[in-house]
């Protein structure tokens, strides 16, 4: 059941109304409703699927118990190994053992020994990376005493399971998640109608920007070969509004529809092409997961802190994991070290903290710059980008050198630049950029106006068509 | 609770409002088209008369060269529709007889395209700007299962079927875009492909012992005296399954088997679709047969 489909609008002012009309006595109902649905939800991708969830969920939640439990310090280091071995076990057959096992196998074939790889014909569960991350930040928490183990079955299960966050995030901590499932939810107007706005906001994203882009993305890149430098560098561009409007629009939806159920969901996206570096770009850009792998992977193995030269192993360890987290493929291994370049870059010339603030603009020669930098760190992320889209690395790399070719024609411009990427392009950066410093460029002033040529747009402009999936939903 | 249920609902029949105007603005633009496709020129045409008619799918309109008829006196048109399945070109006939056509002659070709009695997605979709402008259309659609959702939501076909007639199409039409549709009498001619496949497998393909939309289009011949011609068209050399002819001719005995008029690859673009010298020594066959010309 995908966000954009006819099956969800049905679904979702049927869940609104048990969950405020019927269900709404205690916390417990509340909650106990959110799951029965929330694995409904699960189950219509494939139904098999829900006994690994609800096995992930109960592991981490009787783990977590028995390492607060725990009487001495072996106790505790077993059952903690025992979650993150299982949770990183199941990842790892179902995510990265094929890839693993046929790049060995390719190695050895390149010494002369003659191998086949014994591959597993599985698919990969939906959102699996999303809620074993969930359960992995609750173990390690709960082990390094910063939070307390959950008790209550129903309300951890929901932690895990809530059905707006389960296939493709925001990946939620349970500081912060958890308080608001073991309260009784009232209704908030505001809180609804941002939700409301953000979902709006959310599903234009989707169907007008990602999937209008993705037409011409999918062109060019299927068809690389053929086509001249402008159409690879569009084709990168498309890819970048393909790739935010897919993956945004979806976290905004979930954001929204979960503000619809009294409950906050951490925020993934900041307007991260307004960003004037990378290091900015990654505060920006799937915050959730940026910040997972800060706190649980970069500053327990010294962060920015100690020499230089364990500085630079722990910035690529973390973009090199954060790469291999998308999937088993060496393009986003790649991708995610060209990302370490980057910030490598920024890091040794101590320049990484440097955008924290506000961006202000106003006619004079630092608002020049600025918007220099926005549009320098967009495109070396478009860059990236290629890397990301491509089957492969040769096929990047030829991608690239085809770029540097130079070869331009004006008809390149009219077959890939539509009136509707004309309108559409632009109300999207102009709406963000005048509500930079609001979660949801709909919501607050003019927001009927905003909502209503929204929805117009929505339905002018919007791809309905059930096959293209979120992007994100692969990883 | 009140409060937000009073902002959705205003919501909500604001979009309702904008999804009318949008359907009223939008069926308006379909009923001025009239050169992009086969469909929106005989919705919006009136009265024609025609010696010969063809219908089908691309076997059909790759295959009948109209001005060949023509040539020999034939006042022809090619209605063939590339993708396209007994179910849309029944529709089509229905639309001409609705418009008063005189037509002396139907061809139709009947042959992989009786294994099946459903729609074909895209064509059936370019049919749907008309539903409500159109009683022949409404009652062909009405037994889909998704008839009431696209009937009764406005703007609900555009949007599902936005690649055939959403705003691109809309947009083409206002800019009077043309087509090929149209050109060659309907009729469109294909070239020797490099790389075409010459291979097929229908082994698995059966006939329908009573394919719905055929009866129809046979029935409609004989209320309104139409020479209803039904043709089986050639295949390639490499087949696996020929005998599906065979099963076609038994189930339908009135359906001329013309898979053999022409077999060398060399006459094929693709192994269902003959070139255009392929096309022509069929044409001339069929001239020859049914109209001793």
């Amino acid at each position: 059941m995908f966000f954009n489909s006819i099956a969800f609008a049905i679904f979702l002012p049927i869940v609104f109304f048990l969950y405020w009309f019927v269900f709404n006595k205690t916390k417990s109902t509340q909650n106990a409703l959110l799951i029965i649905v929330s694995y409904y939800f699960y189950s219509c991708w494939d139904w098999r699927f829900l006994f690994l969830l609800v096995f992930s969920t109960f592991l981490d939640y009787y783990t977590g118990i028995q390492i607060e439990k725990g009487k001495s310090e072996k106790s505790r280091k077993f059952w903690f190994w025992l979650s993150i071995l299982v949770n990183l076990g199941f990842l790892g057959i179902f995510k990265y053992y094929n890839f693993f096992a046929a790049s060995f196998s390719e190695l050895l074939n390149s010494v002369g020994l003659k191998t086949s790889p014994v591959l597993l014909n599985v698919i990969l569960p939906v959102g699996i990376s999303f809620y074993t991350f969930h359960g992995l930040s609750y173990v390690i928490d709960i082990y390094y005493k910063r939070i307390k183990a959950e008790y209550n079955f129903i309300d951890y299960s929901l932690f895990v399971s809530y059905f707006p966050l389960l296939v493709a995030g925001p990946i939620e901590r349970a500081t912060h998640l958890l308080p608001q499932v073991k309260v009784k939810r009232e209704f908030d107007f505001e809180k609804a109608k941002e939700g409301f706005c953000q979902l709006v906001w959310g599903l234009f994203k989707k169907v007008v920007i990602a999937d209008n882009c993705a037409i011409y993305a999918n062109n060019i890149f299927d068809n690389y070969a053929s086509m001249d430098s402008f159409s690879l560098i569009l084709g990168a561009v498309y890819f970048a509004f393909q790739i935010y409007g897919d993956f945004s629009g979806y976290s905004d939806i979930a954001l929204g529809v979960s503000k619809l159920f009294g409950i906050d969901l951490l925020r993934n996206f900041n307007y991260p092409y307004f960003s004037r570096d990378i290091a900015e770009f990654w505060r920006r850009w799937h915050i959730s997961l940026s910040s997972w792998f800060r706190d649980y992977l970069y500053i327990p193995l010294g962060g920015s802190k100690g020499s230089k030269l364990m500085q630079i192993r722990n910035v690529f360890i973390i973009f090199l994991v954060s790469g291999f987290w998308h999937g088993a493929n060496w393009t986003y291994i790649v991708w995610g070290l060209i990302h370490a370049t980057y910030f490598l870059v920024l890091l040794l010339l101590k320049k990484n903290r440097n955008n924290f603030g506000k961006i202000r603009i106003s006619w004079n020669v630092s608002s020049a710059k600025t918007i220099g930098s926005i549009l320098v760190t967009f495109a070396i992320t478009c860059f990236s980008w290629i890397f990301f889209r491509s089957l492969n690395i040769y096929m990047a790399l030829d991608y690239i050198k085809r770029i540097v070719s130079f070869n331009f024609t004006l008809d390149s411009f009219k077959e890939h630049v539509s009136f509707i990427i004309i309108i559409i392009l632009p109300y999207l950066i102009l709406l963000e950029w005048n509500n930079r410093n609001k979660e949801c460029p709909l919501f607050d002033r003019f927001s009927k106006i905003k909502v209503v040529i929204t929805i117009l747009f929505i339905l002018l402009f919007g791809q309905f068509d059930i096959q293209s999936k979120f992007i994100y939903f692969q990883f | 609770m009140k409060q937000f249920l009073i902002y959705t609902a205003k919501v909500l029949l604001i979009t309702v409002l904008i999804a009318v105007l949008m359907d009223g603005l939008y069926t308006y633009v379909f009923l001025q088209s009239k050169n992009r496709g086969k469909i929106e020129t005989v919705f919006n045409s009136k009265s024609q008369n025609y010696d010969v008619v063809i219908l089908g799918s691309s076997r059909a309109n790759n295959h009948f060269v109209s001005k060949m008829f023509e040539d020999k006196g034939l006042k022809t048109f090619n209605y063939g529709m590339s993708g396209g399945h007994l179910f849309e070109a029944s529709l089509l006939l229905k639309l001409m007889i609705e418009r008063k056509y005189s037509i002396k002659n139907v061809i139709l070709e009947a042959d992989l395209n009786l294994s099946n009695d459903h729609q074909a997605e895209g064509i059936a979709a370019l049919f749907l700007p008309y539903i409500h402008n159109s009683q022949t259309i409404k009652q062909h659609f009405q037994s889909n299962e998704n008839f009431n959702e696209l009937y009764y939501i406005p703007f609900y076909r555009y949007i599902k079927y936005d690649g055939k007639i959403g705003f691109r199409e809309t947009y083409k039409i206002v800019k009077r875009e043309k087509t090929n549709a149209l050109d060659n009498l309907g009729y469109y001619p294909l070239a020797k492909h490099k790389n075409g496949n010459m291979k097929n497998n229908i082994v698995n393909l059966n006939p329908l012992k009573h394919n719905k939309y055929y009866e129809e289009i046979k029935n409609i011949c004989k209320e309104k005296k139409i020479n209803f011609i039904a043709v089986m068209t050639p295949m390639c050399e490499n087949v696996a399954g020929m005998n599906y002819f065979e099963k076609v001719k038994k189930a339908y005995p009135e359906i001329h088997n013309y898979e053999n008029a022409v077999v060398e690859n060399k006459y094929f673009s693709s192994c269902g679709h003959m070139t255009d010298t392929g096309a022509r020594l069929f044409t001339a066959t069929i001239l020859k047969d049914f109209f001793n010309k």
